[in-house]
């Protein structure tokens, strides 16, 4: 293309306003913790926090790409139950299928997550009501198939959840590694920059030759497969499948992503503003547990937190 | 290099394209012409591989071409400028330029330091100063437009089109454009040039082909065509015949709109006039000077932080959309289809939005007094449409404007505000529009008129004020009346006359 | 340009219009046929009643719930208010009917007051409707959560099960309420202008402004009217039901959704009515119960909603754009 020793421009570090709040918040938190609560700031909390953070991280990640591509995913929760099933009442007949299983449940979750993805583009309704509907059917599908909690896998596998590797637990560190991956991808892939080209603009995107369709089946895909592995998560935590487990996460999910800065309705945002939005969730719930403050009002403390982060980042998008 | 042959596109209820022949050769800019609604843009977007056309045959340098999609026609090296610019806001200007073509590196990520560096090389190619790192959605839009002009000099580019590229710049950036155009054409780039400002045509083009309604016109090379043969070819038939006479309002009539140092950042700087009953004044200047804005501050849409308005006489200052309506004045904005009609609703509810109070009884909404209103406007503005109670999406746009000439109309007896009022209009439409106009004019309703279109401005207004950046630069009456006048003020050539 | 009789003619644009006008009334009665036909019992007065009669809480709802969508709103909080409005019942502890009507004006301006916030978080701080009401609903959850401290107490008038299940001269009492509801918000929506209004509003926010009519005012009203409807569900329901919990209506937000997508409400604003509405609520009742006629799990309601929900949008989406 061009002879490029003249100089070597890098890339120049921006630094986007809705992170800053993000680190911002972060540092409260944290500074709190350490002011009030003496087992908040010990090695032991914050590694206890990565490990129990590792779900809600996946099903963020997986939100955040969807968002990014200008949709949003209710089936989040959904496909985290339906894979711990999948995955637990399986292994629990064949024991000897529990490596298999892993993939075949990543698998699926992709597998859902394409769905979503090529009914939303080929009828043109919008995703909230397509991810809705399919969350409703493997609901369905699931609780037909138990109402209790099922299944089991081989102890060997809590290792996933439980284990530690120089101190730092396995769950949390795979986590890091798929931002880390995803963050890569996005930056550094032209795959990963049409991303943001589709969310942006998306008619600009088609004349610009871009295969929006195809982009936007990888985010749903993408976004499925880390919900599966929330369901593993969870799996190797409990030992059971749960058809519960993930009625709570498809909304959580969504609130790291605002965080995060991610504008609903696409383009725009950066993928470790989502990490840090899942790290300062899931530090504020860990410190108001200490401080013995109730579900019931952290719950309260959620939704502010969602309405305060939209009015701040004040929603230029277009509406849901 | 390009030959399309009896190209015919189809939308529901509309040939958009019938037959036409198209040709343009390397090394030229070849102007294609004609007025909103012809065929331009379908003709353009047929080309790019946007549009699969019902029929006829297109031949790309050398080769008979069926694109599948734009990415087809773009990889073949068509490279189109759409007039809403195809950019990412969220993405630096590099990263606009090398959409697609990146270079990686060994391992196949992108390589941004090369990307940059190349940006900056394709951006000096261009003699233009743009920083390859900032992000699109910080510049300026005639900085966006040398970014998709750099976007058409990454890999080889034979053919450039560009959809209205000065709509939306001030004069001296549009010289600095024609500069870097004609600099691609002498690297035998074919470039395809559409734009409905005569001036330009006969600065830069080299041939120019013409298309109204759907149909080739002709195609002649510039240098044998004169001004008014081109508007005749446009326009088809003789401007005399296109405007009602221009008639100055009366001596003694009052201002029935008054305004005073208006303010509306970012757009509106300084502006005062008055405007007379049964006046038609016109209010020019390029795209994005402030006009509508000016319209919008006076109607209370967009809020003012400075000015004194009156209304009738009336102190007007605290202004709301209602308050406007009340008041006798009537806005009928520039987009007609975004800020006007309300196309899930039938045209008596479109015709009576403004006034819904006078249709309230204590028993709810009269349909039946709504039903008769609507009928009215249908017959005195001769609306072609099987009655009130249809729909107004599948409309022409004329009819369409008719129908919001029937809502303001209705409501507003003092001061209407007419932005763009022939837009995406065809010319039998035009005529007639005019002629409303110059009838409410006579009945006593003081209009201002905002236009593009200077032909409409200088065939309809005999006073004239032109907007550049906010602020109103000059007034011009009478036999000043001229597009030339008019745009020296409209530009900055208009400043340097006067310093 | 001006050539309109070039129209393609296919069979599937001469179709779609039809399918638009008569899709709701031959979805409802081929499910009647086919609940007869599974059940002939289906069709007898008791029997209807009863449906009747669990369908009206989530009828009420979805009235509500229309007037949102209408205005290229959605309410997620309304079940939640439901629930928090049957806690708030509770909260006084009366034993006599008399207090039933207190009660309800509570009730009512409680309901009010979080539609005024939805309303204003969704106009005034521009935050998406979507957000809006979910953080809405997180923050009712905990602190009817919080109050309730999970366990509701308390106790309701004895009246209420006559409201929630009992019958006035062979009709239900609820199904009489929902009557009067639809024929106030019907006449609200159809034939007063403030219903030409919220069509406006919903068809197009920019040219509502442009025209006079205060579109952030007109969507305001139409979260008030959403909540209150789901506050006097909400008052139904525990009656229906007969004890407090803290879940009260749940998964109502999504059954109303549904409801009004199945009923033609387009979720692009200033599309469908209140007939359609109300016939969205009927259909899905009636699935509902047919899944249980035909002796299905409970849980394949789900599947089946899922199904519908995808395939009614689609089919909307598709005679939208022909």
């Amino acid at each position: 293309m061009a002879d490029t020793t003249v100089t070597t421009p890098r890339r120049r570090f921006r630094l986007d306003p809705s992170l800053i709040i993000v680190i911002a918040l972060l540092a409260v938190v944290v500074g709190a913790g350490f002011v009030l609560s003496d087992r908040f700031g010990t090695t032991r909390n914050f590694t206890n926090v990565l490990e129990q953070m590792a779900a809600l991280g996946f099903a963020s990640l997986g939100q955040a790409l969807v968002v990014i591509v200008g949709g949003i995913d209710l089936s989040i929760g959904a496909v985290v139950t339906a894979s711990t099933v999948l995955m637990a009442s399986v292994v629990e007949i064949h024991p000897a299928l529990m490596i298999p299983m892993i993939f075949v449940t990543l698998l699926f979750g992709a597998a859902i997550g394409f769905l979503n993805g090529f009914i939303t583009i080929r009828t043109g309704v919008h995703p909230l009501i397509v991810t809705l509907g399919t969350a409703s059917i493997l609901n369905g599908v699931v609780l037909i198939f138990t109402l209790q909690p099922t299944g089991s896998v081989p102890f060997w596998f809590e290792e996933f959840a439980y284990g530690r590797i120089a101190g730092l637990p396995i769950s949390g560190l795979v986590m890091l590694a798929c931002f880390g991956l995803v963050w890569v991808f996005l930056r550094y892939t032209e795959t990963g920059r049409a991303f943001y080209a589709v969310g942006g603009s998306p008619e600009a995107a088609r004349l610009t030759g871009i295969r929006s369709d195809r982009i936007i089946l990888m985010a749903y895909s993408a976004s499925g497969f880390f919900a599966a592995m929330a369901g593993a998560y969870f799996v190797s935590r409990t030992g059971v499948g749960d058809p519960r487990v993930g009625d709570p996460i498809t909304l959580a999910s969504i609130t790291p992503v605002i965080l995060g800065g991610l504008l609903l309705g696409g383009g725009k945002g950066n993928i470790f503003g989502v990490l840090l939005g899942v790290f300062l969730i899931s530090l504020l719930s860990n410190l108001l547990n200490y401080m013995n403050v109730s579900t019931f009002i952290q719950w309260v403390i959620q939704g502010l937190i969602i309405i305060i982060a939209v009015s701040i980042y004040v929603n230029k998008g277009k509406k849901l | 290099m390009i030959r399309l042959e009896g190209i015919t596109k189809v939308f529901p209820g509309v040939k958009s394209l019938d037959g036409v022949d198209f040709e343009a050769k390397s090394g030229e800019i070849h102007a294609l012409l004609g007025e909103n609604g012809a065929g331009k843009s379908t003709l353009i977007k047929t080309l790019a591989g946007a549009y699969i056309p019902e029929e006829g045959s297109i031949r790309f340098d050398g080769q008979d071409r069926r694109w599948a999609s734009p990415k087809e026609a773009k990889d073949a090296g068509i490279h189109i400028i759409y007039q809403e610019l195809m950019l990412f806001p969220e993405l630096t200007v590099a990263e606009n330029i090398f959409i697609g073509e990146a270079p990686k590196t060994r391992y196949g990520f992108i390589d941004y330091p090369t990307m940059f560096a190349c940006a900056q090389e394709t951006l000096d190619r261009l003699g233009h100063h743009l920083d390859p790192q900032a992000l699109v959605k910080d510049l300026s839009v005639a900085d966006q437009q040398m970014v998709e002009i750099a976007k058409a000099l990454v890999g080889e580019t034979k053919l450039l089109v560009l959809d209205e590229p000065t709509a939306v710049i001030s004069g001296r950036e549009a010289e600095l454009l024609f500069e870097r155009v004609k600099r691609l054409r002498d690297e035998g780039v074919c470039i395809i040039y559409i734009s409905h400002r005569l001036e330009e045509i006969f600065e830069i083009a080299d041939r120019v082909t013409v298309l109204k309604d759907g149909k080739l016109v002709g195609k002649r090379p510039i240098a044998e065509l004169d001004r008014d043969q081109l508007v005749a070819m446009m326009v088809g038939r003789e401007l005399e015949d296109i405007f009602p006479r221009k008639q100055e309002p009366h001596a003694d009539a009052a201002p029935v709109l008054t305004v005073r140092d208006l303010r509306a950042p970012p757009k509106v700087k300084d502006v005062s006039f008055d405007l007379y009953a049964g006046e038609i004044l016109g209010l020019a200047g390029l795209v994005g000077a402030g006009r509508s804005e000016v319209a919008h501050a006076i109607f209370g849409s967009m809020p003012r932080t400075d000015g004194a308005v009156t209304l009738g006489g009336e102190a007007f200052n605290s202004p709301t959309p209602r308050g406007a309506i009340d008041r006798g004045l009537g806005f009928l904005t520039e987009d007609r289809k975004g800020e006007g009609l309300m196309m899930l609703l039938d045209m008596a509810a479109n015709v009576t939005a403004p006034v819904l109070p006078e249709f309230t009884t204590t028993s709810g909404l009269d349909r039946s007094a709504e039903i008769l209103a609507a009928e009215d406007e249908i017959k005195r503005f001769r609306i072609a449409i099987p009655g009130p109670r249809y729909g107004v999406e599948k409309l022409s746009g004329g009819n369409q404007q008719k129908i919001l000439f029937g809502r303001w109309t209705r409501a507003c007896r003092r001061v209407l505000i007419l932005d763009e009022p022939t837009r995406g209009v065809d010319v039998g439409a035009k005529v007639e529009i005019y002629e409303i106009i110059r009838k409410l004019a006579d009945e006593g309703v003081g209009i201002l008129v905002i236009s593009s279109e200077l032909p409409e401005i200088v065939g309809l207004c005999s006073r004239v004020l032109v907007m550049r950046e906010g602020v109103i630069t000059g007034e011009v009456t009478d036999e000043n009346v001229t597009e030339e006048t008019i745009m020296s003020y409209a530009t900055a050539a208009g400043e340097d006359r006067a310093a | 340009m001006t050539d309109l009789s070039i129209k393609p003619a296919s069979t599937e644009a001469q179709l779609l219009p039809l399918f638009k006008r008569f899709a709701v009334p031959v979805a409802l009665i081929a499910l009647v046929a086919i609940a007869t036909t599974i059940q002939p019992s289906f069709l007898a007065p008791n029997n209807i009643q009863d449906i009747l009669t669990q369908a009206a809480p989530l009828a009420l709802v979805v009235l509500g719930q229309a007037f949102v969508i209408l205005v290229r709103g959605l309410d997620l909080s309304v079940a939640s208010l439901m629930a928090t409005v049957a806690v708030l019942a509770t909260a006084f502890d009366a034993t006599s009917n008399a207090m039933i009507p207190a009660i309800f004006v509570v009730a009512i301006a409680f309901s009010a007051l979080v539609g005024l916030v939805n309303g204003l978080l969704i106009t005034k701080r521009n935050v998406s409707p979507f957000l809006a009401t979910l953080a809405m609903m997180i923050v009712l959850q905990g602190v009817r959560f919080y109050y309730t401290q999970g366990a509701p107490s308390g106790s309701l008038p004895e009246g209420f099960r006559f409201l929630g299940a009992g019958r006035i001269a062979g009709f239900p009492v609820n199904i009489l309420a929902f009557l009067a509801c639809f024929a106030v918000l019907a006449w609200l929506l159809h034939k007063s202008s403030f219903g030409r209004k919220i069509y406006i509003t919903g068809g197009n926010p920019v040219s509502a402004d442009l025209v006079g009519i205060r579109s952030d005012r007109v969507t305001i009203i139409c979260y008030v009217i959403c909540s209150v409807m789901a506050g006097i569900a909400g008052l139904f329901l525990v009656g229906f039901v007969g004890t407090v919990d803290n879940w009260v209506g749940r998964g109502y937000e999504l059954d109303a959704i549904v409801a009004c997508v199945i009923g033609g409400i387009a979720l692009t604003g200033g599309k469908g009515s209140l007939w359609g509405a109300a016939a969205g609520a009927l259909i899905l009742v009636l699935v509902f119960n047919i899944v249980i006629i035909l002796g299905l799990p409970v849980q394949a309601q789900l599947i089946i909603k899922g199904i519908i929900i995808i395939f009614a949008a689609a089919l909307f989406a598709r005679a939208q754009r022909a």
